[in-house]
């Protein structure tokens, strides 16, 4: 009976989806027609509120595990007051995410704004160019005084945004603040001490380094259950470690850029010499075992336990008590010299942060309501709530109080905590993220960031279809076979087969596309 | 002559038109029971057929903001990207491979565990195992991957026995090789109760003097079981494999995706995953729609094929 169902399901089911969705978005456009902005619903340009009568947006939100509900949030109830808009928020949990979000476009039943969607740049361009999420041009020109005074600042914003006809149809999570683009290396430093050994300045040294973690009991419990080396779930260890090779991370994508040349550097020596460096980890069982099948929760708690030899994060929020035995270590130098913090996010960071629908009366207003979190002042209200409640400032800077400062209360009160939420994070609000310990850690990658980083470029609509047909393709064989690489399932042996292979999958064409997005930027 | 043939298409229509009204008048007598038939029937056109609709996506460029029929056709386009990509061969292969072997191995195990309860002197003792075997059918499959997972971990009691026996443990759930033989063996612990029932009841059915006289005549036990079970059961045999057959591409799609990861995608990679990952989890519904359309109509052709044989060679088959 169940296999029953899973046959009409899977044959059906996205056919399914559709057709009943068909069904209902001609009378859900019918209900559309109701009565446009009257006079009391005029926006007005600036100052509080935004409109004098209050009107109504929903918005569709991702919720991280860690979130409580949105609507307890102190940001959101102050804006509200604040503002006179009030905002239903339709929330989904992180699993399954990508899963609800493509449903809602596919069925077309849109809420008014996408809020902390994570739209990507080929969905943006996709749903923009179909009609159901609008452009935003000209309403952030007219109404979003903080977001336009970000883009003149830092001209990569518009240029990472815009598509090549004009448009924007998301604007993106904005950092300022650099430690907030990278993941710092976080490596024992008790450790270190206990067993008399340096910082390892280059690959050779972590590995001797990363043994002796293994070998010489360093926590003395006299048991070898020390953790060398972890890493976030799948090939992110590769992202940390590619700038000791030579590999950068142009274009949010496995390019180097030298010369005014593009270069998807996945068939390339370099990524071999990578590869066998971290099987070579894998094998000797310095890399974590688990590292292709544990959760995030796993990962962070292992952060935490006291028993990880190096690991890499962003802040020191998830090991906070033990913090003082970490310290933050510059990339370490490859076999050919290079030493380059490869893994550094652009300034627009989180790319499709906030999207319009078209089924919004008020695109005016909802475009003024996320504006303010451009700014310092919206900022701090939408990372630290209340002053005096949840946070107090010193020396003008927001400080959280004690008892909203710990991993479980912290992203209970603020949207930020899970990545990914519309505002800006400046050095003026990131007292939390970016304490000492995460600025010292910080300094000593910032001599080996690379001297410009391009933001994933944007396509037009037929460009960005073949991108993504070719990506779908190449990105799953380079990760399946990465994955099985490292893992040693697969022997090197098998590399001209993988070389092969991708350029079979047409990664010259690929090559070519993005060549041709730089040189356009370029001009 | 012509007048003939005038006459005869006049006639012919009322002789048509008699079976109708017969039927007329038959539905307007046990109009009761009819309108029990509409519950199912209305839930056939709504969820079954009123969907195929939808189907036309497959040979479009399915933009949403358009809807379904304002967006582009363009032919044969997805299924020709999908005969052309790397991934083909693959999923097909292991699609029918998986199944094949599920069919092979598995299909008739609940057969043997139905004559042998059968067989089974003291009551209490069959419907004993009869339960201990049915009940693993109640655990959900997430819980099933979750069990199976902690057991072949590279600490797990298996490899723990077979590193206490002198051997090296083995990743078995991050092992192409051993994908199938996982998926499918665990398959048959948990589903060869259930399906073993419906056997069960067949074989009460069996006339017991068709036993006492084979008894008579000096057959033995397995003589028995050869000679006067089986051939009780293999009507139900026929159609429970001809129903298997209609599914045959897409047994186990949540058991699958849950075993996944990238070390054993080579063998776990089939076409009802991919078709979730591609279609639901990166929005591309016009291939994923030629995709499934593409993967039904073998199925369809199978059931076609397998009904058509057994109706050849055991005169059982669904119509």
């Amino acid at each position: 009976m169940r296999k029953q169902r899973t046959k009409t399901a899977l044959s059906l089911m996205v056919i399914a989806a559709l057709a009943m969705a068909g069904c209902n978005s001609g009378a859900g456009n019918g209900n559309e027609a109701a009565p446009k902005a009257t006079a009391d619903q005029s926006v007005s340009k600036d100052g509080f509120p935004i409109v004098q009568e209050p009107v109504k947006l929903s918005m569709f939100t991702r919720i991280a595990p860690v979130n409580g509900p949105f609507k307890d949030m102190p940001v959101f109830q102050d804006y509200e007051k604040l503002s006179n808009v009030q905002v239903e928020f339709t929330e989904a949990p992180t699993d399954g995410f990508q899963e609800k979000k493509n449903l809602l476009f596919a069925s077309n039943e849109l809420p008014d704004v996408m809020y902390r969607s994570g739209i990507t740049q080929l969905e943006a361009i996709r749903y923009g160019s179909g009609g159901q999420l609008i452009p935003l041009e000209d309403l952030i020109r007219d109404y979003a005084p903080n977001f336009n005074k970000l883009m003149d600042e830092y001209p990569e914003i518009r240029a990472g945004i815009t598509t090549p006809e004009g448009h924007i149809y998301a604007i993106p999570g904005i950092v300022t603040l650099s430690a907030a683009r990278t993941d710092k290396k976080w490596i024992n430093q008790a450790w270190l001490e206990k067993l008399n050994l340096k910082v390892p300045e280059t690959t050779d040294e972590l590995y001797d380094v990363l043994v002796a973690f293994r070998d010489q009991d360093p926590n003395g419990n006299g048991q070898k259950d020390e953790l060398p080396l972890t890493a976030r779930v799948g090939l992110s260890v590769v992202t940390m470690m590619s700038g000791s090779f030579g590999l950068d991370q142009q274009f949010g994508y496995n390019i180097n850029l030298e010369n005014d040349k593009v270069e998807i550097w996945m068939g390339s020596e370099q990524n071999k010499e990578m590869l066998m460096y971290l099987s070579k980890l894998y094998a000797d069982k310095l890399l974590d075992q688990e590292v292709f099948s544990h959760t995030e929760a796993q990962f962070l708690a292992k952060q935490g336990s006291g028993k990880t030899g190096m690991f890499f994060d962003q802040t020191n929020n998830n090991f906070l008590p033990i913090s003082d035995q970490y310290i933050g270590i510059a990339p370490p130098a490859g076999p050919h010299g290079d030493r380059m913090q490869s893994q550094t996010a652009p300034i627009p960071r989180d790319f499709g942060a906030y999207a319009i629908t078209s089924v919004n009366k008020y695109p005016e207003i909802s475009m003024r309501w996320v504006d303010y979190f451009y700014s310092d002042e919206g900022s701090t209200l939408l990372r630290f709530g209340r002053e005096g409640e949840h946070y107090e400032l010193k020396d003008g800077i927001p400080y959280y109080k004690e008892e909203y400062s710990t991993s479980e209360t912290q992203p209970k009160i603020t949207p930020y905590a899970g990545g990914g939420a519309p505002h800006l994070i400046s050095e003026h609000v990131a007292s939390y993220i970016n304490p000492p310990q995460v600025q010292e850690a910080q300094k000593a990658l910032d001599p080996y960031m690379p001297a410009i980083r391009y933001a994933a470029p944007m396509f037009d609509e037929a460009t960005a279809q073949k991108v993504n047909m070719l990506r779908n393709d190449i990105d799953k064989y380079y990760e399946e076979q990465s994955t099985k690489f490292i893992a040693g399932a697969l022997s090197f042996d098998k590399w001209d087969e993988f070389q092969a292979t991708l350029q079979k999958m047409n990664v010259e064409e690929l090559q070519q596309i993005y060549q041709e997005a730089y040189d356009k930027m370029e001009k | 002559m012509n007048k003939a043939e005038i006459h005869n298409t006049a006639a012919a229509p009322r002789f048509r038109r008699e079976p109708g009204r017969r039927l007329v008048r038959q539905i307007a007598r046990r109009y009761d029971l009819y309108l029990m038939l509409l519950i199912p029937v209305t839930w056939y056109l709504v969820f079954h057929y009123g969907p195929l609709y939808g189907l036309q996506i497959a040979f479009k460029n399915f933009n949403p903001g358009k809807g379904i029929l304002g967006s582009s056709w363009v032919g044969f386009e997805h299924f020709q990207r999908f005969f052309d990509s790397y991934y083909f061969w693959r999923l097909l292969w292991n699609t029918l491979s998986i199944n094949l072997f599920s069919l092979l191995i598995a299909f008739p195990v609940p057969i043997m565990l139905a004559l042998l309860i059968n067989e089974i002197g003291s009551k209490r003792y069959s419907k004993l195992l009869q339960n201990v075997t049915y009940i693993p059918h109640f655990i959900s499959v997430v819980v099933i991957v979750g069990i199976l997972t902690v057991l072949l971990s590279p600490s797990g009691p298996v490899n723990m026995l077979i590193q206490a026996l002198g051997g090296t443990p083995t990743r078995f759930m991050e092992s192409a090789a051993w994908f199938k033989t996982i998926f499918i063996s665990s398959n048959i612990w948990q589903n060869m109760g259930w399906q073993s029932i419906i056997y069960i009841a067949a074989l009460s059915g069996i006339n017991p003097q068709l036993y006492e006289a084979a008894k008579m005549d000096g057959a033995s036990r397995i003589r028995r079981i050869w000679h006067v079970s089986l051939p009780g059961i293999i009507p139900v045999i026929v159609i429970l494999l001809i129903l298997d057959i209609g599914q045959f591409m897409n047994i186990g799609f949540e058991k699958i995706l849950l075993m996944q990861n990238n070390l054993n995608l080579e063998s776990s990679d089939v076409i009802s995953t991919f078709v979730y990952t591609t279609g639901i989890l990166k929005g591309e519904y016009s291939y994923t729609a030629a995709i499934g359309l593409f993967n039904s109509l073998i199925n369809l052709t199978l059931l076609l094929l397998v009904n058509r044989f057994a109706r050849k060679t055991s005169d059982t088959s669904l119509w």
